[in-house]
């Protein structure tokens, strides 16, 4: 085990990526030379060569775009957006292309591409680096999306993510990059969770807690404030967004009658939407309050001054399982 | 309905259109020394310094006998959509020369991109035509795999595969498949595409990376209803010089030409010198797509000052004035071309529908439980109506 | 041999709901080919050629030059029979083999030029992986062909129209929802049965968030609780049911009100009105002051019976099941019913009109820890007399424990309501609601008694019967009333009625 940031999990799962995947290539703005603004891919352009670690032109559509066209060939083209606020000039070509290809082509062709985009808020940041657009791919068919909470998931999932012959939108959560971890570097990935599932962080028995990316850590931390209140979450990463691992959400809705998710994402049309909606249509005879959703309120994400107030944090969130027991 | 038919398709409403292009005169531009063309409009055999081209009698029929049977499958489908067999159909008429010339001039280790117009392109490649009418019919989205007749998939949205095209010629970079013996890419587009964001980031990406990729654009002169000056000010083949590239233009109905110049293009791109824009000059004498009216934002003297530069008018009158074909030779043609629309429509009219549950295929290569579940689910609901059968 | 083919009209895509036919370019008697220019017809923007999608011999031009016809009516019909063969003098090349669709699916011989040409799929052989649609004439079922039915845009086949009237679905399609509530250790039925990764799958009781509530606020433990709902869930009757058994003395004849000591110094108690107590009022008020109750009474020397009765209990058929007088009250009750169906009866206002039933649903009122409540028997009219004793005796005894259910309690046709068992001899009762008729039968009692002139101990009771004078009136009353004692009097009268 090593203790690893997030950023440096990210680049040791992105080296092993290379070093499995003779046709997996790093593509992006600054991924090369600088190593990424997050200095997630530092290194790797030195060891594996500017053919396989591209430093791409101030272009996302382009990035995408020919990452689509190198996966046509046979490559598994890793690309970074460089911030959240910046994938939507690339909109266009993930969500008419990347994720329509397959389908359109009756299985014959297959997009194993990687869109790595670091998300989220609560760095102090300027407009467009605070976003969070999950929601918006996981409403598109044909993409996987996908987030990680730790280092250690951040290790194992951006290999998976690699190997998977599917396009896959990994979302990284920037405010925890700086965040260390237990890493197993030297496990496989044969005996890592599964992409697709979820992981039930901290086991309880009075409230479902729901969250993924930079949340995780949150409300793990509500997890602990909560026994003062004596009361015991039950918190679980859910990791894959698209598709969502129903199993485990309603095994353990059914266990505890309640349910709250929690977000930086904007709560109308959010994540916590659907999954409240799939519940309440699962679940209905074991509920004992509604789901409740803790998000972002809905405005444009405001200035950073105003940012702690805008996203959810451990008081947020123990008041929401405050109203869920005063159903 | 033949060429000559092709003006009368719709009379005027009796409405001017606003104005007149000048781009889409064939009297300006076309004049200008840049235009490349080894075969004038009246069948004349004209040599160019850069594009030397030793061509046989039985190449030369072969193009003829290409140029007649795509124009006649074109037509057909018109035909089909105007029976309402097709929802929509995308002609390709007075284009032939400059998808025949340049498809002709791949190899089949060639990959082409097209947009969704390029059905001469298509038969060049070896696709089976009715793929292309599954799409318009409405029965699938192409459905075909690239990779058998290394041709992609028809791309809708305007421009997005010029991305995807110089993507795959990094790919060639990449696997070391450059050289004289290497491979290429070609992609369509239209003049309108040279305006999307997606073409110019292409050109910038192609150029700075050096790929072997050669950029056909089919200047027809016209978006829909917009004339060529509303997508640039420039010549389209000069756009290339500001990414950085060669860019030439061609005169897009004459397709020695187009297949000389597209062959010298894509071996320079094979062997390395990177990528090359080509502006085809040419005309849509149709409409848009069967869902347009050309009437209402252009005059039919421009029609009519090109169909005297009809495609394959002149390599008729080549073949019989240069006496490198009998006058049976074009009537067996016309046959062929005769059966070929016979069979497609056919084919059309027995073209079943999908079964309902393949809406749920191949979303992704692993399929979700949910999808699973929903797939289910609606199978069930088809099951409870009385009279029902569901599908496998 | 005629054969006669349709062409309808099509959307050429140019946002037509209709057209105008500008001109014809044949006439009935031409020969014409597929593809063949055949008319010209008007959009709102243009002139637009269509062409044949048949070849053959014109019939009849259907819409004439100057009409309009909307898009999917039939504008022109051609003979496609005997007389296509011929070649046309078509505009159109070279249309000698353009044969009709038909014929051109069989001509698919190999040619020269053919191996140029993708190779179609052999005769028979599957179409994209599919069975060939039969049809495949252009406009007709199986083609897309946008008929009446799709209203013209401008790009595509066009909208389809709306329809005011649902599919036909089987019978067995699902009024339930699509996932009944797991068994607590199961997944939802409409995800896959993989086993839930993580967390155990606790054994909660299920109930919907509604029910949930109830339970809270008539302080029941849904855990205790069995549920009679889909997957087990617990139902409201399942809740109200429970409510009240809260621990209150079982006497009878006592509704379920919890018995509550006032705390000591206060002058009142109160007792909240829900469950049993406040069904039962609602249906008392609504029966006693809709219907206009008229009651008659009945003195009747009930020995006979009396003796029946244990005649009855020897016999090998009653070796399981109790014989009661009210057994013997039910049985002439029904014979009554059968010679006078008008009792077993309701007033139907809304409809206005009396529902005659031609079955008993007999209920028998039930005095219970919970309340009052009037269970029937469905079809009481068919049993044999063993069959009903065992009715009547599973009825008590489920009203007994509390597990009527609601199919139970309601769609009677006719009660009894035995009041002799709280020691009176009779009563005015009140008609469950919904019925036109309720028998009260009194405590058996000795009493003298005159018979044939002569003073003597019997069996008395009373019995007394109240019915809704809506749609029962005195002499009915009286005749259902008199034969029913004359059946107690003497029960050899109901062989002789039965």
């Amino acid at each position: 085990m090593t203790t690893l940031t997030l950023s440096r999990a990210l680049n040791e799962g992105l080296r092993k990526a290379l070093e499995d995947n003779p046709k997996a290539l790093i593509m992006g703005e600054d991924v090369g030379k600088l190593g990424g603004v997050f200095r997630v891919t530092d290194g790797l352009q030195k060891d594996f060569g500017e053919a396989r670690v591209i430093d791409t032109p101030l272009a996302e559509s382009g990035i995408i775009g020919t990452a689509i066209g190198l996966a046509l060939r046979g490559y598994r083209p890793i690309c970074e957006i460089q911030f959240d606020g910046f994938v939507f000039p690339a909109f266009d070509q993930i969500v008419s292309q990347l994720a329509k290809m397959r389908y359109r082509s009756l299985g014959s062709v297959r997009l194993p591409v990687v869109v790595r985009i670091p998300f989220g808020g609560g760095i102090g940041a300027v407009e467009h680096h605070s976003e969070s657009p999950e929601s918006l791919f996981a409403h598109t068919p044909g993409l996987r999306v996908v987030a990680c909470g730790d280092a250690a998931d951040a290790y194992t999932m951006i290999q998976q993510a690699v190997r998977s012959d599917d396009p896959v939108i990994f979302f990284e959560p920037k405010r925890r990059y700086w965040d260390k971890a237990e890493v197993d570097v030297d496990g496989g990935l044969a005996a890592a969770l599964p992409m697709d599932q979820s992981r039930v962080l901290v086991p309880g028995t009075d409230v479902t807690v729901l969250c993924y990316g930079p949340m995780v850590r949150t409300c793990a931390e509500a997890a602990v404030a909560a026994q003062d209140d004596g009361r015991s979450l039950e918190v679980i990463d859910l990791r894959s967004l698209a598709p969502l691992d129903t199993a485990t959400i309603f095994a353990s809705v059914r266990k505890t009658g309640r349910c709250i998710v929690v977000h930086e994402a904007v709560v109308t049309g959010g994540i916590g939407a659907e999954i409240a909606a799939q519940i309440t249509q699962e679940c209905f005879y074991s509920l004992e309050s509604p789901v409740l959703r803790v998000g972002a309120y809905t405005t444009p994400y405001p200035p950073s001054r105003l940012e702690e107030h805008y996203l959810p944090d451990l008081d947020r969130i123990l008041d929401a399982v405050d109203r869920t027991f005063g159903y | 309905m033949t060429v000559k038919d092709a003006g009368r398709a719709a009379r005027p409403a009796g409405r001017a259109p606003a104005k007149r292009s000048p781009a889409g005169d064939p009297g300006q531009q076309a004049d200008s020394p840049e235009l490349i063309q080894l075969l004038t409009p009246e069948g004349e055999r004209v040599e160019h310094p850069d594009y030397p081209l030793e061509i046989s009698a039985e190449e030369l029929k072969s193009l003829y006998r290409d140029l007649v049977i795509v124009r006649r499958i074109d037509f057909e489908a018109i035909a089909l959509q105007r029976q309402g067999e097709l929802g929509i159909w995308a002609s390709l008429l007075g284009q032939e020369a400059a998808q025949v010339g340049s498809g002709r001039a791949l190899t089949p280790r060639d990959m082409a991109f097209p947009t969704y117009r390029e059905h001469g392109v298509a038969w060049c490649r070896g696709l089976d035509p009715m793929k292309l009418l599954e799409l318009f019919r409405g029965v699938s989205h192409g459905g075909w795999d690239p990779t058998e007749h290394n041709f992609h998939l028809y791309t809708i949205v305007i421009g997005s595969q010029t991305l995807h095209a110089t993507g795959y010629a990094m790919g060639i970079q990449r696997d070391g498949a450059v050289g004289e013996d290497g491979e290429a890419v070609i992609v369509y587009f239209g003049d309108g595409a040279t305006s999307q964001g997606d073409v110019n980031e292409a050109f910038i990406w192609a150029s700075v990376n050096n790929s072997p990729v050669v950029f056909f654009c089919q200047n027809n002169q016209w978006a829909i209803s917009e004339p060529l000056e509303r997508q640039s000010r420039v010549p389209l083949y000069q756009r290339a010089h500001g990414f950085g590239f060669p860019g030439v233009r061609v005169d897009g109905n004459d397709v020695l030409a187009c297949l000389a110049v597209t062959r010298k293009a894509m071996q320079a791109a094979r062997e390395g010198q990177g990528p090359t824009m080509i502006e085809a000059f040419t005309y849509r004498m149709g409409a848009h797509t069967t869902t347009d009216d050309p009437t209402r934002y252009r005059l039919s003297a421009e029609l009519e000052a090109w169909k005297l530069k009809d495609p394959i008018e002149r390599v008729k009158q080549y073949l019989i004035r240069s006496q490198q074909a009998e006058m049976s030779f074009f009537d067996e043609v016309e046959a062929e071309a005769t059966r070929v629309g016979a069979r497609v429509r056919a084919a059309c009219l027995e073209m079943p529908d999908p079964e309902p549950l393949s809406m749920f295929d191949d979303v992704l290569t692993e399929e979700t439980r949910q999808l699973a579940a929903e797939r289910a689910g609606f199978a069930a609901y088809l099951d409870s109506f009385v009279g029902e059968e569901v599908a496998r | 041999m005629s054969d006669l083919k349709e062409f309808r009209l099509p959307d050429v895509g140019e946002g037509l709901t209709e057209a105008d036919i500008v001109r014809w370019l044949v006439h009935p008697g031409d020969q014409i080919a597929i593809n063949q220019i055949i008319v010209e017809i008007e959009t709102a923007k243009a002139v637009v050629e269509l062409p044949s999608p048949y070849a053959g011999t014109v019939a009849d031009l259907l819409v004439p030059e100057g009409a309009t016809a909307d898009v999917g009516t039939p504008i022109i019909s051609v003979n496609v029979g005997a007389g296509g063969e011929d070649t046309p003098r078509a505009a159109a090349p070279a249309a000698a083999e353009a044969a009709v669709p038909q014929e051109a699916r069989a001509q698919r011989e190999i040619s020269d030029a053919e191996d140029l040409v993708p190779a179609p799929p052999a005769e028979g052989a599957p179409v994209l992986g599919a069975t060939v649609l039969g049809a495949t004439e252009p406009g007709m079922v199986g083609s897309p062909a946008p008929k009446a039915e799709r209203q013209a845009v401008l790009v595509g086949y066009g909208v389809r129209l709306g329809t005011t009237s649902r599919r036909a679905r089987k019978p067995s399609a699902a009024a339930a929802p699509p996932s009944a509530p797991a068994v607590p250790a199961a997944p939802a039925a409409s995800a896959a049965p993989a086993a839930p990764v993580n967390g155990a799958s606790g054994a909660r009781a299920l109930a919907k968030p509604p029910v949930r509530k109830m339970a809270r606020d008539l302080g029941v433990d849904l855990s205790a609780l069995a549920g009679s709902g889909p997957g087990g869930s617990i139902t409201r009757d399942d809740v109200e049911q429970a409510a009240g058994s809260g621990g209150a003395p079982a006497v009878p004849g006592i509704s379920g009100v919890a018995i509550v000591t006032p705390a000591a110094g206060a002058r009142e108690e109160r007792i909240p009105i829900r469950g049993v107590r406040k069904h039962t009022a609602a249906a008392m008020s609504a029966s006693a002051f809709t219907a206009p109750h008229v009651t008659e009474f009945l003195q009747i020397d009930i020995t006979e019976t009396m003796t029946a009765a244990a005649r009855l209990r020897q016999l090998p058929e009653f070796a399981d099941v109790r014989v009661s007088p009210l057994l013997l009250v039910a049985r002439a009750l029904l014979t009554a019913i059968a010679r006078h169906p008008m009792v077993n009866s309701s007033w139907d206002e809304a409809a206005q009109e009396i529902v005659v039933k031609r079955y008993v649903n007999l209920g028998i009122a039930a005095a219970t820890e919970r309340g009052l409540i009037v269970p029937n028997i469905k079809d009481a009219h068919a049993m044999t007399l063993p069959q009903l004793a065992t009715a009547l005796a599973q009825l008590a005894e489920t009203a007994r424990a509390g597990r009527s259910t609601p199919a139970d309690l309601s769609g009677g046709s006719i009660t009894i309501t035995n009041v002799g068992i709280f020691g009176v001899d009779t009563g005015t009762p009140i008609l469950t609601p919904g019925e036109a008729a309720i028998l009260a039968f009194g405590q058996v009692k000795d009493a003298p008694w005159v018979i044939d002139g002569e003073l003597a101990v019997r069996k008395v009771c009373t019995l007394a019967l109240s019915f809704d004078h809506r749609l029962v009136d005195g002499d009915l009353g009286s005749a259902v009333l008199r034969d029913v004692g004359a059946m107690l009097t003497d029960p050899l009268r109901m062989l002789a009625w039965s």
